[in-house]
C-alpha cells in the first residue's frame, strides 16, 4: 500500500473510487441484514403476543344468569346462617324459572348452569346484610364454565359432547329472554386461586409475586453491584480474582432448579424456614439473579473508560470516591439492563420454587413474607395443566397479566436508562 | 491542614469498612457455589454407590425405565449421560444459530444506525422476548412450528418426528434473542466514540468500522453475554419438555426426539417414584456433573477472554 | 449508594424477627403430594375452605415420592399433615415414617384413575385389546414365528400387529418412566397383553424378574413417545396429528369429549359408568395418608378428612365425579368414610406382605 502510493497516487485513487461502489454496497447490504434482524426478532413478538392476545381476552368477561332468588328464611335460621344451605335457595330460584323441569338427572343437568360461586356470593350477600331474609330478589350470579365456554363459542352448540339436548334448549331460553349477560371479570382480579374456572383469579399469586419479587430486588441489586465493583475496582488480578470470576460465571449457567434444591437444603432443611413462602422464594431467586447482574454490571463497569478514573484520581479524589462517584452513575445504565434480565428471568421463573413448595393450590391471599403463597408464573403452570377446558383461557389471561408486568418493569428502566446513559 | 488530615483518617476507616461489604458482596457467590456443591454431593454419592461412575459418565444409553415399586424389576434401567449431554448440546447450539446472528444484527443496527428514538422503542420491546413464560413458547413450539416443520419435512420427503430438537431450538434461540442483543448493545455503546472517529477518518464506511474496530474491541463483552444465553438455553426446561420429548436419543439428527440435562433432572424430581430409588438420584448426580462440565467451560472461557481482552481509552 | 446499603442493612433487620417468628404455628392443613390427586384434592379443599370457619389447605404438587418424602420427614408442624399418591405407599417409604417417628399412618383411599388411550375424534376410533397395545409398544415383542424368543419390536403401523386395524403408523404419546400413570399403564395393559402369549405366562411362574423386563420395558425407537405430563398438550397434538394416539387420566378425556374420543380396550369403551364398574380394564387407586398425631395440633383436619369421605365428594353422583374421579363401590366408599372419622387403623408393617 505505501509503496504503491508512493510510486503511483492516481492509480490509488482510482482503485479506492473503484472500490467505493461495491463498499457502499456492503454498506446497504450490511444495514438491511441490521434492519431485517430487527423486524424478525419484532416478528416474533407480534406472533406471541397475538396468540395470547386473542387466547386470553376471552377471560376477561364472565357470563352471569339473572335468577330470582327468594331468601326463604325457612332455610335461613339466624342463629346457623353460617352454615345455612345457600345452595338451595339458587336451586330453588332455577326451579321456579324451570318449573317444567322434573327427575333427579334432570334437575341436576339444570343445577350445571350455574357456578357454585353462587351459593358464596348469596352466603357473602346475607351475611353482610341481614335483611335480605325474606325478601325476593332479581340477581345477576356466576354461570358456570362450561356455559360461558358455550356462549364464547368455545364449545359446540350440538347436542352429545358437554351439553345434552334439553341443556341447550334451556339456555336457548334463557338467551331469549334476556337472562344471559357478559360482564367484565373483575373476579379475576380480586379473587385468588380456585378449581372452578369461573371463580378463579390472580389476585393471589400476584401478591405472592410482588412479595417474593421486591425481596429479591432488595438484595440481588446492592449486592449484585457491591460484587461487580469490587471485582472490577479493588480486586487484584490473580489467583483469586480468577476463582471468584469463574465461580461467577459458572453460578450463572447453572440451570434453575438446582438452586431450588439449595433453597431447600440451605433455607428450608438448614435454617428452618417455611415451606411456601414469598421470603425463600425471594431468598431462592436473588441466588439466581446474582450472577447474571454480577456479570452485567461487571461489563458495565468495564466499558467506563479509564479517563475518567484516572481524571477523578488526579484530582485527588480517593478510590472509593472515585467509584462511587463517576464510575457507577456512568455504568448505571448497563447494570440496570442487567438488572432487568435478572428480574425478568425470576419474574418467570417456576422451576426453583418447585423444590420449595411454592408450586402448590393457595387460595387465600398471602400478606406477608412467611405466609403461604404462590407466584403468577406458577400459577400460569398449573392453570396449563388443569383438565378444565376453561383454564386455557385463564392461563393466558395470567400470561397477559404477567407480561403487563414485565412491559411496566421495562419501561421503568427505560426511563432510568434514558436519564442516565451518555457516549463517549 | 490538620482537619484534612483527621477527615482523610475516618475517610481511610469508612472506605475499609465499605470495601470489606463489597468483598461480603462477592463472597456471596462463593456460598452459593458451597451451598450447591453441599445440596448435590451427598444423595450422588448414593447414586454412585448404586450406578458405577464408568456406567454413568461414558454409558451410551439413558433409559431410566427402572421400577417405580421395590418389587418390580428394572427393565433397562440404563443411565449413561452421553446421550443426555449430546441432546443438550445439539438444542443449545441450534438455538445459537438463531440467537447469535439475530441477536448480534439487531444489536448493531439498534447501537449503530437507529435513531435513539427507535432505539429506546425497540430495546425494551425485544427484551420483553425473554420475559413471556416458557410455557407460551412451549406452546408456540410444539402446536405451531412443529407441524410446520413436519409439514415441510414430509415435502422434502424427510423423516421427522413432531417432537424433535430443530424445534426446541429454533424456538429457545427466538426467546434468548435479547440477551444477545440486550448486552451487546450495551457493550457497543460503551466503546468509545474515538475509535468509532479515527476509522470513519480514515475512511471506513459504517459497515466497515463496525466489522473491523468497534466488534473487535466489543468482544470480550459480547462473548460474556452468549455465554449468558447459552446457560439460559441450558437451563430451559419447559419448552423442550413439551417440543423436544423426553427421549434420549444418541443422534446427530436435529430432526429426532432428544432431551436434555436439565429436563432430566425436573422430570426425575418430580416424578412418583420412590425418593431413594436410582432414578430420583440420578437427578443429583446430573445436577453435579452438569456443574462440573459448566465449571470447566467457564475456566476455559475465562482463559480465553483474558488473551484478547483489550483496554481502550 | 451509601442510601442502598442503608436500606439493605435496614432490611436485612426487618427480616429477622420474621425469620424466627418463622413456622412457629400454621393455622391451616399442609398437603402434599401427587399431581394426579392433586385435581381432586385441591376441589374438596376449597369447598371445605369456602364452607367452614377453617382456613382453605394449602396443597403442593410435588408428585407422590416427593410428597412421601415430605411427609416422613417427621411428626410436627413443620412437616406436611397429608400426602396424596397416586399409587400405594412403599414398605420403604413406611419404615422411613416409622424411624422418624411418625408411628401412625392411616391410609385412605378415595377412588380410581382411568387411564385411556385416545386419538382425534376426527380419525377413525380404534377398537384395541391389550395385546395389540403390548405388540405395538413393547420394546421386544415374542417371536412372530411362534418359538419362545423375544425380537425387537418389528411392528411399524397398527396394521402389523393386527390385521384388523388400520395401516396408521404406531405412534403414542405417553407419560415418562417417572410418571405414576406409566407405572400402572405398564402394569394393567402391556403386563395384561404380555400374558396372553402361553409361554410368557408359563415365564412369570418360573421366572418372575425376567418376565417383567420383557413386559415392562417400552420400546425407545420412536414409536412410544415421552411426552411431558401437560395432559392438555398431548390432547391439542392429538388433534392436530390424526394418526397419533395419547395415554393419559380419563379427566382430561372427559373435559375434551368433543375433540378426542377413547379407543375401546378389550372392547370396552373407557366411559364413567365402564371404568366405575370395573368392566374397562385399566384404572388405579388413589390415596391419601394422614397423620393421626397432627388431628389435636393442626385445626380443621378432621373437618376436611369429613368433606373429603362425604358422599357429595367422592360418592356416585359428588362433585369429585363431575371432575373425572371415578367412585369406589359403595361398601369401599363406606369402609375408608369409617376409617377417615375414626383414624383407625394405623397401618402396620402387616399391610406389607
Amino acid at each position: 500500500m505505501t509503496k504503491s502510493m508512493g510510486s503511483d497516487s492516481s492509480t490509488v485513487i482510482e482503485r479506492v473510487e473503484r472500490g467505493l461502489s461495491r463498499r457502499y454496497r456492503a454498506e446497504k447490504r450490511f444495514r438491511l441484514i441490521g434492519v431485517g434482524a430487527i423486524i424478525l426478532s419484532l416478528f416474533f413478538l407480534v406472533i406471541l403476543f397475538g396468540d395470547i392476545l386473542i387466547k386470553g381476552l376471552p377471560a376477561f368477561s364472565q357470563t352471569q344468569i339473572k335468577i330470582t332468588i327468594f331468601f326463604d328464611p325457612e332455610r335461613l335460621p339466624l342463629d346457623k346462617l353460617e352454615s345455612a344451605d345457600f345452595e338451595a335457595l339458587v336451586k330453588s330460584g332455577l326451579r321456579s324459572m324451570f318449573p317444567q323441569v322434573r327427575g333427579r338427572r334432570s334437575k341436576r343437568a339444570l343445577y350445571k348452569l350455574v357456578s357454585s360461586g353462587a351459593a358464596y356470593e348469596l352466603r357473602k350477600r346475607v351475611l353482610h346484610n341481614h335483611d335480605l331474609i325474606g325478601k325476593t330478589k332479581d340477581l345477576w350470579l356466576i354461570a358456570d364454565d362450561e356455559l360461558d365456554l358455550l356462549l364464547k363459542g368455545d364449545i359446540a352448540r350440538v347436542p352429545g359432547g358437554r351439553f345434552n339436548q334439553q341443556q341447550l334448549d334451556w339456555i336457548e331460553k334463557l338467551e331469549r329472554d334476556g337472562n344471559l349477560r357478559q360482564r367484565f371479570n373483575l373476579n379475576f382480579f380480586t379473587s385468588g386461586d380456585s378449581r372452578d374456572p369461573e371463580l378463579a383469579g390472580v389476585l393471589g399469586s400476584l401478591s405472592g409475586t410482588v412479595l417474593t419479587l421486591m425481596l429479591t430486588f432488595l438484595l440481588s441489586f446492592p449486592i449484585g453491584i457491591g460484587a461487580a465493583v469490587y471485582l472490577e475496582e479493588f480486586l487484584k488480578k490473580g489467583r483469586f480474582s480468577d476463582f471468584l470470576e469463574v465461580n461467577i460465571n459458572n453460578l450463572a449457567a447453572v440451570p434453575s432448579i438446582i438452586f431450588g434444591l439449595l433453597g431447600l437444603g440451605v433455607f428450608i432443611n438448614f435454617c428452618g424456614l417455611p415451606r411456601s413462602a414469598p421470603l425463600v422464594g425471594g431468598l431462592v431467586l436473588t441466588l439466581m439473579t446474582l450472577p447474571t447482574i454480577i456479570i452485567s454490571s461487571r461489563a458495565a463497569i468495564k466499558a467506563v473508560p479509564p479517563s475518567v478514573r484516572e481524571a477523578a484520581l488526579g484530582l485527588g479524589a480517593s478510590r472509593m470516591q472515585t467509584v462511587f462517584h463517576h464510575v457507577i452513575p456512568l455504568a448505571m445504565p448497563g447494570m440496570l439492563t442487567g438488572a432487568i434480565i435478572g428480574m425478568a428471568r425470576a419474574l418467570g421463573e417456576t422451576a426453583p420454587l418447585l423444590m420449595i413448595g411454592m408450586v402448590a393450590f393457595i387460595v387465600d391471599i398471602p400478606k406477608s413474607f412467611n405466609a403461604a403463597a404462590t407466584v403468577l408464573p406458577v400459577q400460569i403452570y398449573l392453570w396449563a395443566d388443569s383438565p378444565e377446558r376453561a383454564f386455557q383461557a385463564r392461563t393466558s389471561a395470567a400470561i397477559i397479566i404477567l407480561l403487563f408486568f414485565l412491559i411496566l418493569m421495562n419501561a421503568s428502566a427505560v426511563y432510568l436508562r434514558r436519564k442516565f446513559e451518555r457516549r463517549w | 491542614m490538620n482537619r484534612i488530615r483527621y477527615s482523610r483518617r475516618t475517610h481511610k476507616q469508612i472506605e475499609y469498612v465499605v470495601k470489606c461489604l463489597l468483598l461480603a458482596c462477592a463472597l456471596v457467590a462463593v456460598l452459593t457455589t458451597v451451598g450447591i456443591v453441599l445440596s448435590v454431593v451427598f444423595e450422588s454419592l448414593h447414586f454412585f454407590a448404586k450406578i458405577p461412575l464408568k456406567d454413568f459418565l461414558f454409558g451410551l444409553k439413558w433409559s431410566p425405565q427402572t421400577a417405580i415399586r421395590a418389587d418390580q424389576v428394572g427393565s433397562s434401567g440404563a443411565f449413561g449421560v452421553v446421550p443426555v449431554f449430546t441432546g443438550t448440546l445439539m438444542i443449545a447450539l441450534i438455538a445459537m444459530l438463531v440467537s447469535v446472528p439475530i441477536g448480534l444484527m439487531s444489536a448493531i443496527f439498534l447501537a449503530e444506525y437507529a435513531s435513539s428514538k427507535v432505539r429506546t422503542v425497540v430495546k425494551p420491546l425485544l427484551e420483553i422476548l425473554a420475559g413471556i413464560p416458557t410455557v407460551v413458547y412451549g406452546f408456540f413450539a410444539a402446536l405451531t412450528v412443529a407441524p410446520m416443520i413436519r409439514d415441510l419435512g414430509n415435502s422434502l420427503g424427510l423423516e421427522v418426528s413432531s417432537e424433535s430438537a430443530l424445534v426446541a431450538g429454533l424456538v429457545m434461540g427466538v426467546m434468548i434473542i435479547p440477551f444477545i442483543s440486550s448486552i451487546t448493545d450495551d457493550v457497543i455503546n460503551a466503546v468509545p466514540q474515538a475509535l468509532r472517529e479515527g476509522s470513519y477518518g480514515l475512511g471506513a464506511t459504517r459497515s466497515e468500522t463496525i466489522r473491523k474496530v468497534v466488534l473487535p474491541a466489543a468482544l470480550p463483552g459480547i462473548a460474556s453475554g452468549i455465554l449468558l444465553a447459552v446457560s439460559r438455553a441450558v437451563g430451559e426446561t419447559m419448552i423442550v419438555v413439551m417440543a423436544a420429548g423426553l427421549s434420549a436419543n444418541l443422534t446427530a439428527n436435529p430432526l429426532a426426539a432428544v432431551t436434555t440435562v436439565t429436563v432430566q433432572i425436573v422430570t426425575l424430581l418430580v416424578g412418583d417414584q420412590e425418593f431413594d430409588s436410582a432414578k430420583t438420584l440420578a437427578a443429583f448426580a446430573l445436577g453435579l456433573l452438569l456443574f462440573i462440565v459448566t465449571l470447566l467451560l467457564n475456566i476455559i472461557a475465562l482463559q480465553t477472554v483474558k488473551k484478547y481482552r483489550e483496554q481502550y481509552d | 449508594m451509601k442510601k442502598v446499603l442503608l436500606m439493605l442493612s435496614l432490611f436485612t433487620l426487618m427480616l429477622l424477627p420474621a425469620m424466627s417468628q418463622a413456622g412457629a404455628s400454621r393455622g391451616y392443613i399442609a398437603i402434599v403430594g401427587s399431581s394426579t390427586v392433586y385435581p381432586f384434592a385441591t376441589v374438596v379443599a376449597e369447598r371445605f375452605g369456602k364452607t367452614t370457619k377453617f382456613k382453605t389447605p394449602k396443597i403442593e404438587s410435588t408428585g407422590s415420592g416427593g410428597g412421601l418424602k415430605l411427609f416422613s420427614a417427621g411428626s410436627g408442624i413443620k412437616t406436611p399433615d397429608i400426602t396424596n399418591a397416586s399409587r400405594r405407599i412403599k414398605k420403604s417409604e413406611y419404615e422411613r415414617c416409622q424411624k422418624n417417628g411418625v408411628h401412625d399412618v392411616v391410609e385412605i383411599k378415595i377412588g380410581y384413575d382411568g387411564i385411556v388411550v385416545a386419538n382425534a375424534k376426527t380419525a377413525p376410533r380404534l377398537v384395541l385389546s391389550r395385546r395389540d397395545l403390548y405388540l405395538a409398544l413393547a420394546k421386544e415383542v415374542p417371536n412372530p414365528d411362534g418359538s419362545a424368543t423375544v425380537i425387537k419390536n418389528p411392528y411399524k403401523t397398527w396394521h402389523d400387529v393386527n390385521p384388523e386395524l388400520p395401516s396408521t403408523k404406531i405412534r403414542v404419546l405417553g407419560p415418562p418412566p417417572t410418571s405414576g400413570t406409566r407405572d400402572a399403564f405398564v402394569e394393567l395393559v402391556m403386563q395384561g397383553g404380555a400374558k396372553t402369549f402361553p409361554w410368557l405366562k408359563a415365564l412369570k411362574k418360573k421366572d418372575k424378574h425376567k418376565f417383567k423386563a420383557i413386559a415392562h420395558t417400552l420400546r425407545e425407537d420412536g414409536a412410544y413417545v415421552e411426552a411431558g405430563e401437560n395432559d392438555n398438550l398431548i390432547v391439542q397434538k392429538l388433534e392436530a396429528d390424526l394418526d397419533t394416539l395419547g395415554i393419559f387420566g380419563f379427566s382430561y378425556l372427559d373435559q375434551n369429549s368433543d375433540k378426542i374420543q377413547g379407543s375401546l380396550v378389550d372392547g370396552v369403551e373407557p366411559t364413567f359408568e365402564n371404568i366405575a364398574n370395573g368392566k374397562y380394564p385399566v384404572s388405579r387407586p388413589l390415596f391419601f395418608y394422614v397423620k393421626k398425631s397432627h388431628v389435636g395440633m393442626i385445626p380443621g383436619i378432621r373437618g376436611y378428612l369429613a368433606e373429603f369421605t362425604s358422599e357429595k365428594a367422592f360418592g356416585e353422583d359428588g362433585y369429585l365425579s363431575d371432575r373425572g374421579l371415578i367412585p369406589m363401590p359403595k361398601s369401599e366408599r363406606e369402609h375408608y368414610r369409617k376409617v377417615a372419622t375414626e383414624l383407625e387403623p394405623v397401618m402396620s408393617a402387616s399391610d406389607f406382605k
